[in-house]
């Protein structure tokens, strides 16, 4: 059994992304949880166009969704008690470019936890799921609180996941 | 002028500052360039508008990659001998320090440009060049000149 309810879980996320200022002005928001997989929302913006002759979404506005939904999955992972997790690594695959003028999503589950690591797999769409336009893979350490608590001070406490 | 057009004048300081401001994106992170004899010197600026945890205070990590990307890009562009605007294929990141609420710069190495393909390590830091906030790797698809 999900250590979370659905509803509980959504919370979290939802406080989750409400810390991360940069977030928040991007307007990352949740969309959708399905189990362990969890999908937030990019609002399109002109702002973030990479090639001004087509249109298209700057790869690196997907970076920063995609970094966002795979370190939120990790981070409410059902098997986690508090915990910082910073960033290992982040490796993305683009698969094809979003259409201008839409809204883009990403997916991510953690598909592997060990006691030091997190392993985090996701990818992100515009119109359908069954069409990715970039997927992720990344991982990260696992630091319990209270470990991070005694080995640092305390204004160090929101070494978080960014 | 477009993009396309643009990026066909000489590579200095002033026209990848124009490039720059073409890109909407890299336009509202603020990135800037530099260039120093032979290298090209990236800058995101300092900016509250960054920041992924608030209590460090630190630059969210996605900017950071974000930023390496826009870097390579117009690094690449800059080396070329036949410029075009290349597409990112993949791009891996390894996250070495949080990145802290100060000016971040990036220095790319073009370590192979074949006719179709481009790759490209990039290293990102604050406060000192040999101890890497981030580095990453990125393969572009170079467009057909025909």
């Amino acid at each position: 059994m999900p250590k979370h309810s659905s509803s509980k879980k959504a919370l979290m996320i939802n406080e989750v992304c409400e810390l991360i200022p940069h977030g928040v002005l991007q307007g990352i928001c949740l969309e959708s949880i399905d189990g362990e997989e969890l999908t937030l929302r990019l609002p399109y913006r002109d702002e973030l166009v990479g090639n001004p002759e087509t249109g298209t979404i700057h790869s690196g506005a997907l970076t920063v969704l995609l970094d966002q939904t795979l370190s939120t999955a990790g981070i409410c992972h059902d098997s986690l008690g508090p915990a910082l997790i910073p960033t290992l690594d982040l490796r993305i695959d683009h698969l094809g470019t979003a259409p201008p003028g839409k809204d883009i999503f990403a997916v991510a589950r953690v598909y592997k936890v060990t006691r030091r690591v997190l392993f985090v797999e996701g990818f992100a769409y515009c119109e359908s799921r069954e069409k990715p336009i970039a997927r992720a893979t990344g991982s990260w350490l696992l630091i319990p609180k209270l470990e991070f608590d005694e080995i640092a001070p305390i204004d160090q406490a929101g070494a978080q996941q960014q | 002028m477009t993009l396309s057009e643009l990026i066909l004048h000489e590579p200095n300081a002033d026209s990848l500052q124009l490039w720059l401001k073409k890109v909407p994106y890299a336009a509202y992170l603020g990135i800037k360039a530099e260039v120093h004899g032979n290298e090209i010197l990236f800058i995101l600026p300092k900016d509250k508008k960054i920041i992924g945890n608030p209590v460090l205070p630190a630059i969210h990590g996605g900017v950071v990659g974000a930023f390496m990307e826009q870097a390579a890009i117009f690094h690449l562009i800059a080396k070329m001998d036949d410029p075009s605007v290349p597409k990112i294929i993949n791009f891996s990141l390894d996250y070495l320090r949080p990145a802290r609420l100060r000016n971040t710069y990036a220095q790319c190495t073009l370590s192979r440009q074949g006719r179709l393909i481009a790759n490209i390590s990039i290293n990102a830091w604050q406060e000192q060049s040999d101890k890497p906030n981030a580095i990453a790797r990125a393969h572009f698809l170079i467009p057909d000149s025909n």
